[in-house]
């Protein structure tokens, strides 16, 4: 039997005790992908004309650091960028209109091209900490919630707080040192084949999974607290199934939100997690684009992260609606 | 609420998918033999010789492709792909021989069409090559016989057999070039390597050229360029043996290497003239004697031991290991009292503050900016030190001159002009105006006796001296670390570019 929660409880993700009319799942759909577009737009045009405002030019960087003047403005024309910048903002708007991410001024590769390159081993690195931090958050957020007060709690809070308060690039070279130098179980650098995952997604899990323990942690205090569990164990059900079965699954739905956000932000790449060991993903491409005013990379770039993001988000929400038709409220 | 383990467990099956999917791909084979596995600290920007300035894309091509002439250990230039060369008419015809029996990786003859080919795509606007200029002088390519090349120039030029030996010469086949190959990510040479993969960055991968024109050569089969960022993790990797080389531009990693059995280090010359600018249109800059003052203030040695891991200290506008340097060390010794009357004779105020603008991805660069705070600071001047990313310092400080101080390395050249052109006008980021020494650096282009050059050249780095546009530090060393068993690696004078034909695993 599913546990029921009274009506008059909000789910987790209500607007706390609204009463809302409830949407055709059609027009919320209309709604959402809406605003999924705006976003999309919005997120590139502000990255697009940060990048005209701050100092530096692609021409400079092609050119090299002692080219006479003359060849950078040679190279100003051949990259476009002696155009002004709404004129230069047009022509990208027009050409992402027709799906064309534009070339890298640097590499002359097809924008796209790149991106699609560094996406698996991004998505791999964002499922596999994702993977890790949930494995490090639910037993141990479970087992602080049911054990409350006593060494367990304290030891999964000590834990968590640790986790946040270490920074990931220290804990990514102390895991490296240890298990890539001292014991070299695990490769120091590349990103070839999945034992070169394992470590940056331990360092990824212990970061996030931190922050999820508190958030299991508090939902299952909550959730244990609950009438409906009263309900069951009174009607004489085992302890673990009270737990695990009722208490869990309802404590996981906030849990889970947070996740697929945080799943949205691994998705831009772990820039710092990359730069460590030395993993070809989206986050060191876009970082070197910046560095060296690469346009277009940083344009689609961003504009990929915004899309995959709002996706992310965009599907996590419809979910939900599906799951529990009492989120659909305006 | 029963259905949402479904979807759950519909994640967690997906996502380990998605895990090992992509991984798949990745697997690769066993090999007999090893090849050599170098760190590269950056992705190179195109692996076409044509498209870019950046050294790291020379550090990777030398290994691919070929020049007609190259740079030998000591800086001469000697026979590559061209065996020899004459020069006709007072430097305005150049004959080039060229080496027969030579064949591009793809299995196609090489022969003067190549060359011709080569240079004409260099000229080409449209490639947007940034050495383009190099070749302007160069009027009409003459291909008399499949193994000789004329090129007619406007007037001589004496650094171009430099540029030609340089790596942005080097010679792409005429067919490739025809059919509008990108070469930027699947380059065709003649070089003793043939590409054979590159992960951007991740790794480059390239094995021997068995057909390659010099015997016996390369005797590794293969090469590994490995693109690590961090520093920390290419000294652990040869440390730790996942890597057999890796080139060093900071020397604060050497305690560390020097301790490790397994592990040699070579200390090597670079030709680097590490400095500290100052921009000669600002006052109180702009005053000769407050330029001395700050000269008088610095202590080089303490600067180089200190920032760059050693080096020798210069006086003027040329890397210490140049034909062409003249030492002038002794002009503007360590003398902070006399550095104070100066400074108190142009009326500097002794609250006057200076800023200066450092490139914070340059470690040692920050840190030397930091001891010249230091010092200058004990004359009295007041500094203010504002970090800026590298594409900011090229185009605020570097092309608009908007700055007081800064701190940089200059690289080296294999011909004199590349480093000192532009120097005496207006058009330099020291805004140093000099008609005298602009006039000589422009005749001493199209000089081709040496001795005459030599002798421009000398006037001119003597008046570079005595003006003190910079405080001229010195060469700084560099540091190769290579396993134990890994001998004959070589770095190219001047054009720092890896040089692995001579390489062995013993």
């Amino acid at each position: 039997m599913a546990s029921v929660p009274s009506p008059l409880e909000p789910g987790p993700n209500t607007i706390s005790g609204q009463k809302g009319l409830r949407i055709p799942f059609f027009i919320l759909l209309v709604r959402k992908s809406v605003r999924l577009l705006l976003t999309m737009l919005l997120i590139p045009t502000v990255v697009f004309f940060v990048l005209r405002v701050i100092p530096g030019d692609p021409a400079l960087v092609v050119a090299g650091f002692d080219a006479p003047p003359e060849v950078v403005e040679d190279l100003k024309v051949k990259l476009g960028t002696n155009h002004p910048p709404l004129i230069q903002y047009e022509e990208w708007i027009l050409s992402l209109a027709q799906l064309d991410f534009g070339t890298s001024l640097i590499s002359n590769e097809p924008v796209l091209k790149l991106i699609l390159e560094r996406f698996p081993l991004t998505l791999s690195l964002a499922v596999a900490g994702m993977l890790c931090a949930l494995l490090i958050a639910i037993p141990l957020g479970v087992m602080s919630a049911v054990r409350r007060w006593t060494l367990w709690d304290y030891g999964g809070m000590v834990f968590s707080q640790i986790g946040i308060s270490l920074p990931s690039f220290w804990l990514g070279i102390i895991l490296l040192l240890i298990f890539a130098v001292k014991y070299p179980i695990f490769p120091l650098f590349g990103g070839d084949s999945p034992w070169h995952l394992v470590l940056p997604s331990i360092a990824l899990g212990i970061n996030r999974g931190a922050v999820l323990l508190r958030l299991v942690r508090t939902a299952m205090i909550e959730e244990l607290g609950k009438e409906y569990i009263i309900t069951a164990r009174s009607k004489g059900l085992p302890e673990l199934a009270v737990r695990y079965r009722h208490a869990l699954r309802n404590a996981l739905l906030p849990v889970l939100t947070i996740a697929g956000i945080q799943f949205g932000y691994m998705l831009g790449g772990a820039i710092v997690l990359e730069q460590i060991f030395s993993l070809p993903g989206l986050g060191r491409l876009i970082l070197s684009a910046v560095f060296q005013r690469d346009f277009p990379v940083i344009q689609g770039g961003t504009l990929f992260i915004a899309a995959v993001f709002s996706l992310v988000n965009f599907l996590v929400d419809l979910l939900y609606s599906l799951v529990n038709p009492r989120i659909r409220v305006g | 609420m029963k259905h949402m383990m479904k979807p759950i467990k519909l994640i967690t099956t997906l996502g380990l998918l998605l895990v090992l999917i992509p991984s798949l791909s990745f697997s690769r084979g066993a090999r007999e033999e090893k090849p050599v596995r170098m760190a590269l600290s950056g992705n190179p920007d195109t692996l076409d010789p044509q498209k870019t300035a950046g050294t790291l894309t020379f550090q990777v091509t030398k290994s691919i492709y070929d020049t007609l002439i190259e740079p030998d250990p000591k800086g001469n230039l000697v026979p590559a792909l061209a065996e020899g060369w004459d020069f006709q008419e007072g430097g305005k015809r150049i004959l080039f021989r060229l080496r027969r029996g030579v064949t591009f990786h793809d299995g196609t003859a090489f022969t003067s069409k190549d060359v011709a080919a080569t240079l004409k795509r260099m000229q080409d606007k449209n490639t947007g090559s940034p050495h383009g200029a190099e070749f302007s002088l160069i009027e009409r390519i003459e291909t008399p016989d499949p193994n000789t090349v004329v090129l007619h120039l406007s007037s001589p030029l004496a650094p171009l057999l430099a540029t030609l030996a340089s790596g942005w010469s080097a010679i792409l086949p005429a067919h490739l070039i025809e059919a509008g190959h990108d070469f930027g990510s699947r380059p065709v040479g003649t070089g003793p390597f043939k590409f054979k993969s590159w992960v951007r960055d991740n790794q480059i991968l390239l094995e021997k050229n068995t057909s390659y024109w010099m015997r016996g050569k390369p005797k590794v089969p293969g090469v590994e360029f490995r693109i690590i960022t961090e520093r920390s993790i290419q000294v652990q990797g040869l440390l730790s043996g996942q890597l057999d080389v890796i080139d060093m531009y900071d020397a604060i990693d050497l305690p560390i290497l020097e301790k490790n059995p397994a592990v040699k280090v070579e200390k090597v010359l670079t030709s680097l003239v590490m400095v500290m600018a100052m921009n000669t249109s600002r006052p109180p800059l702009s005053d000769l004697r407050v330029r001395q003052a700050i000269n008088h203030a610095i202590r080089k040695e303490e600067v180089l031991e200190v920032a760059y891991g050693g080096g020798i200290p210069v006086g003027t506008f040329m890397d210490a290991s140049d034909p062409y340097y003249v030492d002038f060390t002794s002009l503007y010794p360590y003398d902070p009292e006399k550095a104070r009357a100066l400074l108190q004779e142009a009326g500097v105020a002794s609250d006057r503050t200076l800023e200066m603008i450092l490139p914070q991805n340059y470690e040692p660069h920050v840190r030397a900016g930091q001891i010249y705070q230091e010092m200058l600071q004990k004359v009295g001047l007041t500094v203010k030190i504002r970090l800026v990313d590298w594409s900011t310092w090229i185009s605020d400080v570097y092309r608009k001159a908007n700055y007081d101080l800064t701190v940089i390395g200059h690289t080296g050249k294999l011909d004199p002009d590349s480093r000192l052109a532009n120097y005496g006008t207006d058009k330099t980021y020291v805004r140093w105006v000099h008609p005298e020494a602009a006039s000589l650096i422009t005749k001493a282009k199209s000089i081709m006796n040496p001795a005459e050059r030599k002798a421009l050249y000398s006037r001119v780095l003597e008046i570079m001296a005595r003006e003190v546009p910079f405080v001229f530090v010195g060469t700084s060393y560099r540091y190769v670390g290579t396993r134990k068993d890994i001998e004959g690696f070589r770095i190219q004078p001047k054009l720092d570019a890896y040089d692995f034909r001579d390489v062995e695993v013993r």
